[in-house]
């Protein structure tokens, strides 16, 4: 009798593109995970004469203990490794430390992977073996985030027990506060470094599950045409392919609804603020502009119009929800800080269009129209922008703190032209970045800070062309250019 | 992957090229040759070899 695809309902598969999927269908993507990984380890057998020992040892245990070891996200990692790069013929060896939580009823039970030579696949540097002190505090922020999903995020905290079987210690990027990922190939693994509470773990984790459970639907469907170019990300510094946008919406659909569920505590007056308010409301308009953009963008198939038209459908409403208006203007200020930046890094005039443009500029003649182009493949990114952290500051209600964080410490004028911006300041933040921009008109940090203060349209939506223009005409002001610039 | 219909504008069901081998044995399945296995396997295969990056970054502070 010849094997049973797999299908989805039309509600099941709504169900996931809202981050909502039921106990049934998360079963469905676990048979189906644990089907690729024996059709993997198939193929690896198969392609070999003898038995090698890591399939003598699969076969001869213990069916469920074969199926739980064939199923481990490890074992997955391992097959396409081998499959693709034709190495490591001693088999898949999950190891590590197993952690319990239970917090209700419910529990969540997860592999500490300090020891599986490929655990660097997962995309990230690992840390080393674990010491008592390190694992205790995975323990200790495991227990705090468990309580925390499962008495305020019960459907999430299900989701994850279902899904999470392993966590990869990650080393931590000094250009970041807490990073984490996820491979397609692994599915229920995700590395991470240590987090600094249960809140941040929480939140990673959610993230990272939704990655997960994306990349086996995406096994099951394709989502996503191949081919579309790649775009802004309101999550990542570097240029995205529709499927990465698809990937951030989808993770911070989670992220989104964690906050929105917190912010209750945060309520003043009938409207959210502080931490909880500020994320919330970056990530609702994040969400829902990445999924506008994808469901315009042409690149969706019909499960992934689907797909992520349930994910609209599901944030859309947040947008209503009513977010203290100081929250919301740090939060609007955090989401536009990123856009400009994102620009500026990843955006870049042709030489001959700045040469035509600065030709007319001394001619006396209205601007010729250039392009913006994505700069050569700039890799991935994670950067740390002070701005950001300034403004959760503020909105934890924190504000003399700003006068002395130490991220602003070091670069004089430039804090404190940031702290002019993020307390709205405009007129004063905008000649605080002119002096900067006087000095050096390559300063990026300035460019972008004036994109947020701005009265010049053009400095405001095309920072890296005025910023291209005025350092190749450095004597010119640059409101007059941008002006210029606007027509 | 194809859309099942039932005469209305929505699919009712969504039906992948996947196959369920959960129950299946892997000492069986390497003797079984079957077609649907291989249709299977080359979509797991194809997307081993997809270029572009597999990993989902997070961080924190974005």
């Amino acid at each position: 009798m010849s094997p049973r695809t797999f299908r989805l309902t039309d509600s099941a598969l709504a169900a996931l593109g809202a981050g909502r999927p039921d106990a049934d269908t998360l079963g469905t993507l676990r048979r189906a995970q644990l089907s690729r990984h024996l059709l993997l380890l198939r193929e690896i057998r198969r392609a070999q004469p003898e038995a090698p020992a890591w399939f003598a040892r699969l076969t001869a245990a213990d069916p469920d203990e074969a199926r739980r070891l064939i199923a481990d996200p490890m074992t997955g990692l391992w097959a396409a490794h081998t499959l693709r790069d034709g190495a490591s013929a001693d088999g898949p060896r999950p190891g590590g430390h197993s952690l319990h939580t239970t917090c209700a009823d419910l529990t969540l039970t997860v592999r500490v992977d300090d020891a599986d030579p490929l655990r660097h696949l997962l995309g990230l540097t690992p840390a080393g073996p674990l010491s008592g002190s390190e694992l205790a505090h995975w323990q200790r922020c495991l227990d705090d985030a468990w309580r925390i999903l499962v008495t305020r995020h019960r459907p999430a905290a299900e989701t994850m027990a279902a899904v999470l079987r392993v966590i990869v210690p990650v080393r931590p990027d000094p250009a970041a506060e807490g990073i984490s990922a996820t491979s397609a190939e692994a599915f229920g693994a995700v590395a991470m470094s240590p987090p600094a509470d249960g809140t941040a773990l929480a939140v990673g984790l959610l993230h990272e599950v939704q990655h997960s459970v994306l990349n086996a639907v995406h096994q099951l469907f394709d989502l996503v045409q191949p081919g579309g170019a790649p775009g802004y990300s309101p999550w990542r510094d570097d240029p995205r392919p529709p499927l990465g946008i698809l990937h951030g919406a989808y993770a911070y659909l989670a992220v989104t609804r964690f906050w929105r569920a917190e912010a209750p505590d945060a309520r003043v007056a009938g409207a959210v603020g502080g931490v909880a308010g500020f994320e919330f409301a970056r990530w609702r308009e994040a969400v829902m502009a990445a999924a506008e953009g994808l469901l315009a963008g042409g690149h969706l198939t019909a499960a992934g119009t689907r797909f992520v038209t349930a994910l609209a459908d599901e944030a859309r409403p947040w947008l209503a929800d009513a977010v203290e208006p100081e929250v919301a203007r740090l939060a609007g200020l955090a989401g536009a800080d990123h856009r400009v930046r994102w620009r500026l890094r990843n955006l870049t005039v042709a030489a001959e269009d700045v040469a035509a443009l600065a030709a007319a500029w001394r001619a006396g003649q209205p601007p010729v129209r250039v392009r913006s182009v994505p700069t050569a493949a700039p890799g991935r990114a994670l950067e740390n922008s002070p701005r950001v952290r300034l403004a959760r500051t503020l909105a934890r209600g924190d504000a003399g703190r700003g006068e002395s964080d130490p991220v602003l410490t070091p670069g004089g004028r430039a804090a404190a032209a940031d702290r002019a911006c993020l307390r709205g300041e405009h007129g004063a933040a905008e000649n605080a970045y002119e002096e900067c921009l006087d000095r050096d008109r390559g300063d990026d940090r300035a460019w972008s800070g004036l994109a947020l203060v701005s009265p010049h349209r053009a400095v405001r939506e095309r920072p890296e062309v005025v910023k291209a223009l005025a350092s190749a005409l450095p004597e010119a002001e640059i409101g007059v250019l941008a002006d210029w610039l606007a027509g | 992957m194809d859309a099942g219909h039932d005469g209305v504008e929505k699919p009712t069901e969504w039906r992948s090229v996947m196959i369920d081998l959960a129950d299946a044995s892997l000492a069986e399945l390497v003797d079984r040759d079957d077609s649907t296995l291989s249709r299977a396997l080359r979509r797991l295969t194809d997307d081993l070899t997809r270029p572009g990056e597999p990993i989902a970054g997070f961080n924190s502070a974005v």
